[in-house]
């Protein structure tokens, strides 16, 4: 036990006291928070305040002056903080050369032409701005409110409707909102606000990515380890000390630290992000289902064992990594399909394929995370049916994993064949 | 007692045979020299000894009785191809592969610094294995495979790529662990280094042992009888004498050649007194000659004729 202990601290600072291990594990929280902050930020300059806009509008109607004016400074009176300055009202087009110049130049946002049938035929507005931004069309799109807002009281004052009128209207056309409850979990009935369901699907979302990345993402390390080794020969040297059994057993048991502390890291920056922001910026409670919280572990163990034995198996019958790498196409891709249906998992978390897919142990850990993630309702037994055969399983493959290693783990030259791995497993 | 026993051990990759039927019997405390040349199956009797391929036939003793696997703790290896973690730190590979051979943590705070000193790399210990010369890796392995202080230490060319201080001090501290009663096997194709270091040798060509036994008995089963002496006075006599065959006067020197079964020391014995003697030197045959004369000639059988009072068996098979 005592060596296996120490490949496997030899295992977990040889990767760790690498400066991209460090970058890496610190950059990627890092670059998380930076995002989310300044995607709030953005949040909030979109309400916040801006330096006042300058358009110019070309009211071709020639009598609407008064009413676009009005709109105009309605808006502005009611948006302090995002004035919109009409610099010019022209009444023809003629000469406009200049404003569409300093459109072009950056002195003026927009420029605005209204057809001259517009209150009574079918006019248009035309636009004119240097390049569409998304702050432009929101401009566009505010410009447009405003006149189409002064063609209607135009329209209005034409037709003699009253202003009672209007404001019975507008009360009439008032919106009922809509509030969405939660009677499913129990007794208690819950409001649910929307950024509230959606930062559920992604707490469910997170607690699978983080079994994915914690199974698979020392994948890398473990070929490159045993290939690594194997290629300099210092694994005579450690055969001569240890048993092929113990080697393996080290290795596993030293990624797994690592993965460990990724994923302990990680989940400590994300999860406090997701509660700070959520707090601050969103104004919403979050709630992890910190519950299945025993079983992520439990699951992340096996499914980790699982992973990494065969992993071993496949390095330590490859010389390069490039062969190692195509030999774990198949299999990455079988860890990998969890993570291509997961929407529909998660939108059916009793559904038929979330059902089988639970029971095939490669897949067990992260399906059956998520599952738990999005729904309270998944009965016990089946959680535990699905633990036992994947315990089942997981030593089976190790057994497997370590005959193969065993003998491939000192084979050089060609990249034994199928018949040939089978032979091992048989002979030994 | 013997350290290490093969007995007809074979081993065939495809069609070539490396190893053909061969057996060896390493006695405890001495050094023991695998020679050959290029190819001749020595890392590959080295590397079934150490149960990295498996014989296809015989059987493999360790300490008597045990296979290699249950006495990994009493051997250490160093394999032809240098490896080692390029990474780590000089000091951390040698604590590291000391823990994994058993040791505590207060021995390796004791043995480390200690084996440092001994390869000459004390001043090293903090820098990076990639960043030492070659010669200075192969001292690094060296400790590597002794620093749990192995009863039977196993190395494959350990002297390859050594400068000639280096080789003399790897060779001072395998004498002196001999002398502490450990065994030592080593391969080499470098046939005055074995001369220099071994108790016994085994040569082997084409995976066929061709000699074997103590070093001693072989240089004077192949010896070729030849004295050089150089005399001061009348040497007139000599021809005459009746163990003497040839004798050729090469400027000062006198090479004499003796009759068979003649001894050098009567040859002593009847100049002493007749001529001054300034220098009588028996021509010992080096052991790349008795090499060259047994290989040299690979169409004719090679037949082992070293100490069958030692052995019982046949060492060699009729090629």
């Amino acid at each position: 036990m005592w060596k296996i202990l120490k490949i496997a601290q030899r295992e977990y600072l040889d990767v760790v006291k690498t400066k991209t291990f460090i970058l890496s594990i610190l950059m990627t929280p890092a670059i998380i928070g930076v995002v989310i902050f300044f995607s709030s930020r953005t949040q909030r300059s979109v309400t916040g305040p801006h330096p006042p806009r300058k358009v110019v509008v070309a009211d071709l109607t020639n009598q609407m002056t008064d009413d676009i004016k009005d709109s105009f400074e309605q808006h502005n009176k009611s948006h302090p903080q995002r004035q919109i300055l009409l610099q010019e009202l022209l009444t023809d087009t003629g000469s406009d050369k200049p404003i569409k110049q300093k459109v072009r130049d950056g002195q003026l946002n927009a420029y605005f032409v209204l057809d001259k049938d517009s209150i009574e035929g079918t006019g248009k507005i035309q636009s004119f701005t240097r390049s569409t931004k998304i702050i432009d069309l929101e401009l566009i799109s505010n410009v447009e409110d405003l006149l189409n807002s002064a063609i209607f009281n135009r329209r209005c004052k034409l037709k003699e409707v009253s202003q009672e009128l209007l404001a019975q209207i507008s009360e009439l056309r008032r919106q009922v909102l809509n509030e969405i409850i939660d009677i499913g979990s129990a007794s208690e009935q819950k409001r649910i606000n929307k950024g509230e369901q959606i930062a559920k699907t992604m707490a469910s979302f997170f607690f699978m990515f983080m079994m994915f990345m914690g199974i698979f993402g020392m994948g890398q390390h473990m070929l490159t380890s045993v290939i690594e080794e194997k290629n300099s020969r210092v694994i005579e040297v450690l055969l001569s000390a240890v048993s092929p059994f113990e080697l393996m057993a080290g290795k596993i048991l030293g990624l797994a630290g690592i993965s460990l502390t990724v994923m302990s890291l990680w989940s400590v920056a994300a999860i406090g992000t997701a509660y700070y922001g959520a707090a601050h910026w969103w104004k919403i409670t979050l709630e992890f289902p910190m519950g299945i919280l025993p079983y992520f572990v439990i699951y992340f163990i096996l499914g980790f064992l699982l992973f990494s034995s065969i992993l071993a198996g496949i390095g330590s019958i490859c010389n390069t990594l490039k062969e190692a790498q195509s030999l774990m196409m198949p299999i990455s891709f079988l860890f990998i399909l969890p993570m291509l249906v997961w929407f529909n998992i998660a939108q059916h978390p009793d559904g038929s394929l979330a059902r089988i897919l639970s029971f095939l142990p490669p897949l067990t850990p992260i399906v059956m995370t998520l599952r738990l993630a999005v729904s309270q309702d998944i009965s016990l037994l089946e959680v535990f049916a699905s633990i036992i055969m994947l315990a089942l399983f997981v030593p089976l493959v190790m057994w497997l994993a370590a005959k193969i290693f065993r003998t491939g783990v000192l084979m050089y030259g060609k990249r034994p064949g199928l018949r040939e791995v089978l032979r091992w497993l048989k002979s030994a | 007692m013997d350290a290490l026993v093969l007995e007809n051990v074979s081993k065939s990759f495809g069609d070539v045979r490396a190893v053909d039927k061969l057996s060896v019997q390493v006695p405890a405390g001495s050094v023991y020299g695998f020679l050959g040349p290029n190819g001749a199956g020595k890392t590959t009797t080295i590397r079934m000894i150490m149960n990295i391929i498996r014989p296809d036939k015989g059987l493999i003793k360790i300490f008597d009785d045990g296979a290699t696997t249950q006495n990994k703790a009493r051997i250490g290896y160093m394999p032809e191809e240098r490896g080692l973690y390029r990474k780590m730190k000089v000091g951390k590979v040698l604590a590291f592969f000391g823990a994994i051979k058993g040791l505590s943590a207060s021995e390796l705070n004791f043995r480390v610094p200690q084996w440092l000193q001994q390869v000459d790399l004390t001043g090293w210990a903090n820098k990076k294995v990639e960043e030492l010369s070659r010669g200075m890796h192969q001292k690094l392995q060296f400790a590597v495979t002794a620093i749990n202080n192995p009863d039977l230490m196993i190395l494959d060319e350990p002297f390859s790529g050594l400068d000639p201080v280096n080789q003399d001090l790897l060779k001072d501290i395998i004498c002196r662990m001999r002398d502490e009663g450990k065994t030592i096997l080593f391969s080499t194709h470098v046939m005055h280094e074995a001369e220099r270091l071994c108790d016994f040798i085994l040569l082997i060509n084409k995976g066929k042992a061709v000699l074997d036994g103590r070093l001693d008995d072989i240089r004077s089963r192949y010896k070729s009888g030849a004295v050089s002496v150089e005399l001061e006075g009348d040497t007139s006599f000599i021809r005459a004498l009746p163990m003497v065959k040839t004798a050729e006067t090469q400027g000062r020197r006198i090479e004499i050649s003796l009759s068979e079964k003649a001894d050098t020391q009567d040859l002593l014995k009847a100049l002493v007194g007749r001529v001054r003697i300034k220098a009588f030197e028996v021509k010992i045959p080096s052991l790349h000659e008795i090499f060259v004369r047994l290989v040299g000639r690979p169409e004719q059988p090679v037949v082992s004729e070293v100490e069958p009072g030692r052995r019982g068996r046949d060492n060699v098979e009729d090629s």
